[in-house]
């Protein structure tokens, strides 16, 4: 499968496959490549004294997998679970994370001439937490940094509500 | 012939020959006159040169060579081991520790060694009382090969018969790999055509493969030179022979006027000979058991399937529970199960052990160098060496430990003047001792130099701005000692080299409890500091007790838990605003983990029953409330991965029976 999306990656220039997602009104995309499995909801459990965006932990075939709360990281009211609500694992630095999100619409190629910079207010979330945004026709899918959404770019603790 | 794949074996034996040349000459500095340590060091260093050159590791090969030149000379007593010659040589097992590593980075050897052994070289010639009786000058041996009083006998007679004599100095390549048996094949071949009535060294060394490049013969045959030439040519490998042909006149001429420096020499090849003799007696009476060498990965999958297999046995455990399965059969399977799925843990567990000797091996030679090097007198005192623990627990341990000393050393022991004015021994003890207590490993790094000064450690801690005075004021001396474990901490006035970057101990720390180990300290201002680290047995699996708290499931590992009650809440007394309640007779705090956890904090008068779990810690207690106890049961850790490692009181995960994760608690530096 991989060696199919390279291979395709190849031919048809600079394309990227992304997983679309749904929080909210808006949807996301990370690339397909980084992407590991896509769960439905399953039991999680709180991490105490974890950044706040840090729902708590899964058990995913024996592995511990931490699972983050988009909505809580970008500042948007808590929903309730849902029927669609998924966890995507996707692969950061060497460790996998949870993305809790509340469906995931679809897997689709996007041009990178079609990528633009992030603009300076995309409505609800950071803009240091993107890494562009995506226009195929009249959508825009908005392409998630997740070591910044996760803080990997600074230190591991800020953020953290010790006691 | 390709070498890489012998390389891994290669740099492991040389590691482990450089380990005990380490051990055994610091042994050998304080027991000048113990044969038993020089055959050692002299058998650990012939086989690392032996090993490098079959490698084509030149560097490495003159440098054991010329080692071993100067060893020979201390064996056969024709030099007096001097704490210089000490230094030499353990300054030489730095030099090949280099090398190895060097070799281990880039296949090559970088450093340069020729100035190390020019020192050997020197040491070797200026200190020398007689030449040597083996190797080193082979131009002199080959013409002066000396003959005992039977050979010349011998050799006239075969004279006599119309016979030649002649000596032959045989040279193999040096990269030849297979010495003992071209060796063999020389004199095998010669043998066919007369007849070898000596050699040096002996057939037997030849045969053992204890010869360098060289060897030498001494035969009689009635072919001429150009027969023998052919014949030690033929095998492969030999570089050259020298044939020199002796006459009758020679011999006389060696008896007449050498004589006596004959006799010197063949007594001294006499105790030669005894010395050369004792290791291979006592090699033969070692008995090794087989032993198979495994990467430490295949053990660690290992370890990691029977964990998945303890997981999937406890589920079915309580699935027969909550269907209530009856059937007497399946009861059967189910505790067999049970018992092979410990067995095979118990097993898995004891092939990861290791002796922590592994890595206490290198400390004496360490604080014998550091206490050198800062003037003070320092004896270190092992114990417990061979406490076995889990290999990946001791290979992250030997930094820790190192800082631990060198702490001790250089700030811990006063220097000898000082200690005597204090009344002290001048030379200090420091005793570095582990023992197994439980299920956890207890290390302890005691010194008798002058402890910790409570004062003096909060006094920088606010100059360091790592607290303020009110926090400061708070807390306990226990806790005001372990502020030296804070980062950016360091007490001493003078930053050495050595230690006192105000790095060492928080790393110490972190490394102790990334081990999911815990560290405390124990002083008495004068009188000398312990540092203590208790480890898990193993990092992987451990029995717990699991808890509820709230409705949230936490499991707590066994070792640090003293006893687990459940108590009614009028036995909760408030003692200076603190809760606390009485156990026969011990006043124990109380600590409500809901409060530690985040959730909401039930009153006292509104629960009937608490549930309450004694958490010791060195020397403390704490009385921890939880909502209630479940049961206790193996679990599996699971690390909370780099992403959550920092978050408090929280050490791992577990998957419970039912699949779901409960999270282990950490209380312990919070007592």
């Amino acid at each position: 499968m991989k060696n199919l999306v390279a291979k395709k990656e190849t031919l048809m220039g600079n394309r990227q496959q992304l997983v679309v997602f749904q929080i909210a009104n808006e949807e996301y995309g990370v690339e397909i490549l980084r992407t590991k499995e896509i769960h439905r909801y399953t039991k999680i459990t709180r991490i105490p004294n974890a950044p706040h965006y840090v729902k708590g932990v899964i058990n995913i075939r024996g592995e511990i997998i931490p699972v983050v709360d988009l909505r809580k990281r970008f500042g948007l009211e808590d929903e309730e679970i849902q029927e669609n609500t998924r966890i995507i694992t996707v692969l950061v630095k060497d460790f996998m994370i949870g993305l809790l999100v509340d469906d995931v619409n679809e897997v689709l190629w996007i041009d990178e001439s079609g990528i633009e910079p992030p603009p300076f207010s995309t409505g609800s979330v950071d803009q240091e937490y993107l890494t562009g945004v995506g226009k195929i026709g009249e959508r825009l899918i908005v392409l998630l940094n997740i070591e910044k959404i996760l803080n990997l770019d600074t230190t591991l603790s800020t953020g953290r509500n010790v006691n | 012939m390709d070498m890489s794949q012998y390389l891994r074996m290669f740099l492991d034996e040389s590691e482990e020959h450089l380990q005990s040349l380490n051990q055994n000459l610091l042994e050998l500095e304080n027991n000048p006159n113990d044969d038993q340590l020089i055959n050692n060091i002299f058998r650990a260093a012939h086989s690392l040169k032996g090993m490098a050159a079959t490698m084509g590791f030149d560097k490495m090969a003159n440098l054991t060579h010329e080692m071993e030149n100067v060893l020979d000379k201390i064996r056969s007593k024709k030099m007096i081991l001097t704490t210089e010659i000490v230094d030499i040589l353990f300054s030489c097992l730095d030099r090949l520790d280099k090398l190895v590593r060097e070799i281990s980075n880039s296949s090559s050897e970088a450093s340069d060694v020729e100035d190390i052994i020019l020192e050997l070289q020197n040491l070797e010639n200026g200190k020398t009382v007689a030449s040597s009786a083996k190797t080193s000058s082979v131009s002199l041996e080959s013409e002066m090969m000396e003959f005992e009083e039977d050979d010349r006998v011998q050799i006239l007679s075969h004279l006599k018969n119309n016979y030649f004599c002649y000596i032959l100095n045989v040279e193999l390549f040096k990269d030849c790999l297979l010495k003992a048996v071209r060796g063999f094949m020389v004199i095998k071949n010669l043998q066919e055509i007369g007849i070898i009535i000596k050699s040096i060294p002996s057939l037997k060394e030849i045969e053992n493969e204890e010869f360098d490049h060289e060897f030498q013969i001494l035969y009689v045959t009635k072919e001429s030179e150009k027969e023998i030439h052919s014949a030690v040519m033929d095998i492969t490998d030999v570089r050259s022979v020298d044939i020199i042909r002796i006459r009758e006149e020679d011999l006389n001429q060696q008896n007449g006027t050498i004589e006596k420096v004959h006799q010197e020499i063949a007594a001294i090849a006499e105790k030669v000979e005894k010395v050369v003799n004792t290791p291979q007696n006592t090699g033969q009476d070692i008995k090794i058991a087989p032993t198979v060498r495994v990467d430490i990965d295949k053990l660690d999958s290992l370890m990691n399937l029977v964990a998945e297999l303890l997981i999937n046995k406890t589920r079915l455990e309580e699935i027969s529970s909550r269907i209530n399965v009856n059937n007497e059969l399946f009861n059967d399977i189910l505790q067999q199960l049970d018992r092979v799925t410990m067995n095979l843990q118990h097993t898995v567990m004891q092939v990861r052990m290791v002796p922590i000797e592994r890595i206490f091996n290198r400390f004496p030679r360490m604080v014998r160098d550091l206490s050198k090097e800062l003037n003070k007198n320092v004896n270190l005192i092992i114990e417990g060496a061979e406490t076995e623990l889990d290999r990946s627990i001791i290979d992250s341990l030997g930094d820790p430990l190192v800082h631990l000393l060198r702490n001790a050393i250089d700030h811990g022991i006063e220097d000898p003047k000082t200690r005597a004015i204090n009344g002290k021994e001048e030379q200090a003890i420091l005793r570095l001792a582990a023992s197994q207590k439980g299920n956890e490993i207890l290390i302890q790094v005691t010194d008798d130099g002058r402890g910790l000064d409570a004062k003096k450690i909060s006094k920088k801690a606010i100059e360091k701005g790592i607290l303020t005075q009110e926090e400061c004021d708070k807390l306990s001396k226990q806790e005001k000692f372990n502020l030296i474990l804070r980062p950016g901490f360091s007490t001493s006035e003078v930053v050495s080299d050595i230690s006192g970057r105000g790095v060492g101990l928080d790393v110490v720390r972190r490394t102790v409890e990334s081990l999911d180990g815990h560290i405390y300290i124990d002083t008495e201002l004068g009188k000398g500091s312990t540092f203590n680290i208790s480890l898990p047995l193993t990092l992987a699996i451990t029995q717990a007790l699991l808890v509820k708290v709230c409705d949230e499931t936490y499991a707590i590992p066994l070792s640090v838990i003293e006893e687990a009650d459940d108590i009614t809440p009028d036995r909760v007394k408030h003692v200076q605003g603190q809760e606390v309640f009485l156990l026969r007779g011990n006043m124990i705090p109380l600590i409500w983990s809901h409060k530690l956890l985040g959730l909401p904090v039930p009153k006292l008068n509104e629960v009937d029953q608490l549930s309450v779990v004694v958490i010791g810690t060195g020397k403390k207690q704490i009385g921890l409330i939880v909502t209630e106890l479940i049961n206790q049961q193996d679990i599996v850790i699971k690390s909370l991965g780099e992403f959550l490692i920092d978050t408090p009181h929280i050490s791992g995960a577990t998957i419970l029976g039912d699949g779901e994760v409960a999270l282990i608690l950490d209380i312990r530096n919070i007592a």
